[in-house]
């Protein structure tokens, strides 16, 4: 369906290796294969934080750990299944320690969310307004959502990263979809877009 | 949205447009959504939803993480958040559990340490103390006796705060005072002045020597029981000593035992000590001493002014007359002092029996050979047995175990309320906190 999402495509050099390919030649030690592998996700995978995490540094951050994560268990890789599902995986298990480190933080020593500064980004309308009507669905829709529209995984995938049933997954899409659609029917953008950015919740 | 029976479920319509069906399925969906104008619509507005989102754009990569990653790989990777230099992998971080860990040892660095510096400072401590009442007790005897020498037309003032130096000060066998070891420049001084060598003389003969009741505590593990039985009754004679107090235990199947008090003459104490240690293995040893000096001193200066006392009181029976009422005051004043003189002479006689017989507190301890004893019960009497005791300790655990709620359970659960309330609380707020993220 939205097969090129944004500018999160991937920068595909000319090589015609695929990516478990590239992993495994990286486990027996190709750097090469590492930077083909960098080029190919960093952007993805950066989008994937950037889009549930409200700090851009934190976003950076999870990316670079990601990163150092596909590194250090470089050694115990086996191609089992699609590298993307793999480097998810683990980009969604940082997220989800993240996610409880600050609820955790939040909860112990108070919302640190305000003590920091808003990051000055540009931004449309239209993608506020999308950004404002996502973060307004279901926790658990949003996510799958996000996963298909942005991330591109199949049910299968996605059902597999979230550990539900395809069948909960697809009837589940098809709920955020339908929301989502009736989301942006109604709420069309009413403030200025600096409003909106101070209204924006983490998604 | 339309809920009413279809012949294809609108799942399914999103199911083809995702790519997610069979071919057979897919071909079946799109040839149906070409003849129903209500499914066409589902799926335009499907697209129409997923364009929308494709406005979502996120900013490149910033070059910093680029370059993070490329100095990992090169084995020069840099922290993104310090920008400082380059830390080997997974220390680059300092996670919750390793600010844990840090902390931990630290604390657990510290409270060592205190373990090991308390020792040191309450024996800092005793050393200071000892020092203090050692220095305080030669002043004491200092302001006792009243020189009747020459000396005393130098109008030393003797209430005057004599102070020393420094520690290590000792009187040499002249008389005089001298610094001992480091302290050799170590002096005594009156109201700041320092002391002559003739004021020193004065002041190292008022000292009498020490008096000091001594003590020795050994246990002692002999092979031969009997034997040592005997040599310690030889080692007592050949020093001149006595046992004060002696008592013997032979306890079936366990080792012999002999605990006595013994007192020797203060010089045999040594020899003594030395005699008895042959007798076996000496398992604890410790010796103390206790300075009676200044005891002894005030019982005799008490001792003096109640003997004059009484003496006075026989002048004065003698030399005046008086009524019979006088007379009995008078003679009930010399039996109360007599009383008391006897009191301290007592005392007296006591202090310098403890300072010229060493004490030894000596316990002697068969070295134990354990014996074959023929097999008592049979197995089955010892089965049973063992079966009733077990019974008894379950059945004991048990009526514990309800004594134990029906002691503490209120309280417990009083505890446990407040606990889960707390808990409770920060969890419910966790779970707000983790929701809205």
């Amino acid at each position: 369906m939205n097969g090129t999402p944004g500018n999160s495509g991937l920068e595909r050099p000319a090589t015609a290796e695929t990516d478990e390919q590239l992993m495994v030649a990286f486990s027996r030690g190709s750097m090469d294969a590492f930077s083909e592998l960098f080029l190919r996700y960093k952007q993805p995978l950066y989008g994937f934080f950037r889009r549930r995490v409200t700090d851009q540094a934190q976003a950076e951050e999870l990316t670079q750990d990601t990163f150092f994560a596909i590194v250090r268990a470089s050694s115990r890789y086996e191609p089992r299944a699609l590298f993307r599902t793999y480097l998810y995986a683990i980009a969604f298990k940082i997220l989800r320690s993240y996610r409880r480190k600050t609820a955790l933080r939040a909860t112990l020593f108070g919302n640190e969310a305000g003590s920091r500064q808003p990051v000055l980004e540009t931004h449309s309308d239209a993608e506020l307004w999308v950004r404002q009507a996502v973060a307004k669905l279901e926790r658990l829709d949003r996510e799958i959502l996000l996963l298909r529209e942005f991330e591109l995984l199949s049910y299968a995938e996605i059902a597999d990263l979230l550990r539900l049933p395809l069948n909960t997954v697809r009837s589940r899409l098809f709920r955020a979809r339908m929301a989502l659609r009736d989301l942006l029917a109604t709420s069309a953008p009413k403030s200025s877009p600096t409003k909106l950015a101070e209204r924006e919740e983490c998604v | 949205m339309n809920t009413v029976p279809h012949p294809v479920v609108p799942e399914r319509i999103m199911a083809l447009l995702d790519g997610e069906l069979p071919t057979l399925e897919a071909r079946v969906i799109a040839t149906h959504l070409d003849a129903c104008a209500e499914c066409a619509r589902l799926a335009e507005r499907l697209r129409s939803t997923s364009q929308q989102l494709s406005a979502w754009n996120v900013p490149n990569l910033p070059a910093k993480v680029e370059k993070s990653v490329a100095g990992l790989i090169d084995g020069t990777g840099s922290n993104l958040k310090t920008d400082g230099p380059a830390l080997p992998m997974g220390l680059g971080r300092w996670t919750w559990g390793r600010r844990a860990i840090l902390w931990g040892g630290t604390m657990l660095a510290v409270m060592v340490a205190l373990i090991l510096a308390l020792p040191f400072r309450q024996r800092f401590k005793q050393e200071t103390m000892s020092r203090e009442e050692a220095y305080d007790g030669k002043l004491s005897q200092l302001a006792v006796p009243r020189p009747q020498s020459e000396a005393r037309s130098q109008a030393l003032p003797l209430n005057s705060p004599v102070t020393l130096s420094s520690p290590g000060v000792a009187a040499d066998s002249n008389g005089l005072f001298h610094g001992l070891g480091d302290h050799v420049g170590s002096s005594f001084s009156v109201n700041g002045q320092p002391l002559t060598d003739q004021q020193s003389k004065i002041f190292s003969s008022a000292i009498p020597a020490p008096m000091i009741a001594r003590t020795v505590s050994l246990v002692i593990v002999v092979k031969d029981f009997a034997a040592s039985r005997s040599s310690l009754d030889a080692i007592l004679a050949r020093h001149r000593g006595y046992s004060a107090q002696l008592g013997v235990s032979t306890p079936e199947n366990a080792p012999r035992s002999l605990q006595a008090s013994l007192r020797v003459p203060a010089p045999e104490l040594s020899v003594t000590v030395s005699d008895l240690k042959t007798l076996g293995r000496v398992e604890n040893e410790s010796q103390t001493g206790e300075n009676v000096t200044r005891q002894h001193v005030d019982l005799a200066i008490r001792l003096k002014n109640a003997r004059e006392t009484e003496q006075r009181f026989r002048s004065i029976l003698q030399q005046h007359t008086g009524n019979v009422v006088e007379v009995l005051q008078v003679e009930e004043g010399i039996a109360r002092v007599r009383d008391d003189i006897e009191r301290m002479e007592a005392e007296q006689t006591t202090l310098e029996h403890r300072v010229d017989f060493a004490s030894i507190d000596l316990q002697l301890t068969e070295e134990y050979k354990a014996q074959l004893n023929p097999p008592g019960a049979s197995v089955s009497t010892r089965l049973h047995n063992a079966f009733v005791a077990g019974y008894q300790n379950a059945a004991e655990t048990v009526v514990g175990i309800v004594l134990s709620l029906e002691e503490y359970g209120p309280s417990l659960l009083i505890w446990l309320l407040i606990l889960g309330l707390l808990v409770g609380l920060v969890a419910r707020r966790y779970r707000r906190k983790a929701a809205a993220m």
